[in-house]
């Protein structure tokens, strides 16, 4: 199969341009997971340094939490790529696109991969902002460089999971809906804000297999120097790539144009 | 290309299933000569975006065949797709680019290579360089059709869909518009698929035009070859009391009396002759309004759907159409 390399640059450039050329939405993309970070990461600032170091193995809980916040940010970024999806869809976008030589499956591929790196600009920011919470940081390039691909990983998984579930809506309530659904169970069944080993049984089950955990425990060991686990990282791959596959189908078959 | 740059053969669009089925094309037949500016005129409802949508693979074929361009719409649709442009009834741009990136987002699309001078060219055939490097959401109405057209036509496509261009347009900006297809038509010599519900649209851009209605064509030709069918003139009459249709159609001459309350349309041989004959029957202070229309697209649709365009049935409401259309498609 030729890859269309001319229509997915095109398409991921436009995805990515439209993001920083809309202030709002960049604006919000930040502020949301900073907030997360502002509010719920004080919240266990009065507990004493040994009860934290016993509970999270971090002297400061925003140091064990700042790897899950990005992680569960990466949840919300699929369904900006939903909603931009449905917006083509309901202003005649997506005709223009698929009335050229430009197929489904290509589409689907640019706005997984667009929407993901939307996601990653919460990176730097968010980083910058745990510095200012009186974060350290020791990370190798190569943990730098793990973490980011982890994160890209997960992003692009769920991202193309949203598009998949919301390929035949033109509905602007579909994605919030879908979000509003994915997102809770998926957040408190991962070990992003907690340690899963007070979890009861089922809860832990999910936590396992649940791929927001992968990112957040390979962002934790690099944040808290604990011995990291690469598997992770493969995980995270699988699940992204199958989710790549899924999303390329299901679009490809069943993406509505209007 | 071939001679015969779109061709349609028995195609027919049945959306949804069962009872809640809509068939939105029925058995169409059309051959669009190369080089040719066609129009397809029709009410709303009729069928015109369906058979744009169907040619350009945007959706599915029911039954019958399609070609564009020498590809077959069903099985070369990528082929189909590389050979021609579109331009919407709605203007669909992106609004966060300026027109240069919106030309080269087309050109990524089509796979362009080298490119950059045939978009000068266009952006100075429309007269848009200056504005260029400005985003198009500040651009008029105009200029965002002008850049539409432009983008259609960056890929040098042999066939161009044109879904009523104008519709919504002010007088004006839709008189810019015909220039443009026209010219668009001669510098580029692009086959143009135009579909209107203005008659005087299809009569001024238009070599040939089909009549589509409710899924159906009903007459095909040149303009004047479709006025040629009709052999006769209309008599629109609005009297102030009651006549005795009887004896209107007792004049010489008369083919057809149709009577809605005092309003008549009465369809003559030749208006000239006829005109003096009612006036000696009808006392003058009898007649509040009198119109003689001349054999045209308007009375060609007249002639084939027994009604005037834009005078839609109670069924075709055109609402409860796309109302049904929605239900259909699930």
């Amino acid at each position: 199969m030729k890859i269309p390399w001319s229509p997915l640059w095109g398409l991921y450039a436009r995805e990515v341009l439209r993001t920083f050329r809309n202030p709002f939405v960049l604006l919000v993309t930040i502020v949301q997971p900073f907030m997360w970070l502002a509010f719920f990461g004080s919240s266990f600032s009065l507990l004493p340094k040994a009860e934290l170091e016993a509970l999270f193995g971090a002297s400061n809980y925003i140091q064990f939490l700042l790897p899950g916040v990005l992680s569960t940010s990466m949840l919300s970024v699929g369904m900006f790529g939903s909603m931009s999806t449905i917006q083509d869809k309901r202003f005649g976008f997506m005709k223009r696109i698929l009335i050229t030589p430009t197929s489904k499956g290509t589409v689907f591929v640019t706005k997984a991969l667009g929407s993901a790196t939307r996601g990653l600009v919460q990176f730097p920011v968010m980083v910058a902002a745990a510095l200012a919470f009186g974060v350290t940081f020791q990370l190798t390039p190569l943990e730098w460089a793990a973490w980011i691909v982890g994160l890209m990983l997960l992003a692009t998984g769920f991202c193309s999971l949203f598009l998949a579930i919301t390929a035949r809506s033109t509905d602007w309530q579909t994605p919030g809906v879908v979000s509003n659904f994915i997102t809770m169970p998926l957040m408190f069944a991962s070990s992003a804000l907690f340690g899963s080993s007070h979890f009861p049984a089922w809860m832990a089950a999910i936590s396992s297999v649940n791929p927001i955990t992968f990112s957040a425990l390979l962002g934790r060991s690099f944040m808290l120097g604990t011995t990291t686990d690469w598997s992770y990282l493969g995980y995270l791959a699988i699940f992204a790539v199958a989710m790549l596959a899924i999303g390329y189908f299901v679009s490809s078959r069943w993406l509505r144009v209007e | 290309m071939t001679d015969t740059a779109i061709v349609v053969k028995n195609l027919s669009k049945v959306y949804g299933s069962g009872d809640r089925s809509v068939r939105a094309l029925d058995h169409v037949n059309l051959a669009i000569p190369s080089g040719t500016v066609f129009g397809l005129l029709g009410p709303n409802g009729a069928g015109k975006t369906t058979l744009i949508k169907v040619l350009t693979d945007i959706t599915d074929i029911t039954e019958g065949d399609a070609s564009v361009a020498g590809f077959d719409v069903r099985t070369q649709s990528m082929e189909v797709r590389a050979r021609i442009g579109w331009v919407a009834a709605e203007v669909i741009l992106d609004d966060d680019f300026t027109a240069r990136e919106n030309l080269w987002l087309q050109a990524k699309l089509q796979s362009l290579t080298n490119w950059e001078s045939r978009a000068e060219d266009l952006l100075k055939f429309f007269s848009l360089t200056d504005r260029a490097d400005d985003k198009v959401s500040h651009f008029s109405t105009g200029m965002r059709k002008k850049l539409e057209i432009a983008l259609a036509l960056l890929h040098q496509p042999l066939v161009i869909f044109m879904d009523e261009p104008t519709i919504g347009l002010d007088v004006s900006t839709r008189r810019m518009l015909w220039d443009i297809v026209t010219g668009v038509h001669k510098e580029f010599g692009v086959t143009v698929l135009l579909t209107t519900h203005y008659i005087e649209e299809a009569d001024a851009l238009c070599d040939r035009v089909a009549i589509i209605d409710q899924g159906r064509i009903l007459a095909e030709g040149t303009p004047s070859e479709l006025k040629a069918r009709v052999k006769a003139d209309i008599v629109q009459l609005e009297t102030t009391e009651a006549i005795d249709p009887g004896k209107i159609s007792a004049l010489p001459g008369v083919q057809e009396v149709r009577a809605q309350g005092n309003d008549w349309m009465i369809r003559v041989a030749v208006a000239d002759e006829f005109l003096p004959r009612l006036f000696a029957m009808v006392r003058t202070d009898q007649i509040r309004r009198i119109t003689v229309e001349k054999p045209s697209l308007e009375t060609v649709f007249l002639e084939v759907t027994g009604r005037r365009l834009g005078q839609e049935e109670p069924m075709r409401d055109v609402r409860k159409f796309y109302a049904q259309m929605r239900r259909a498609r699930g």
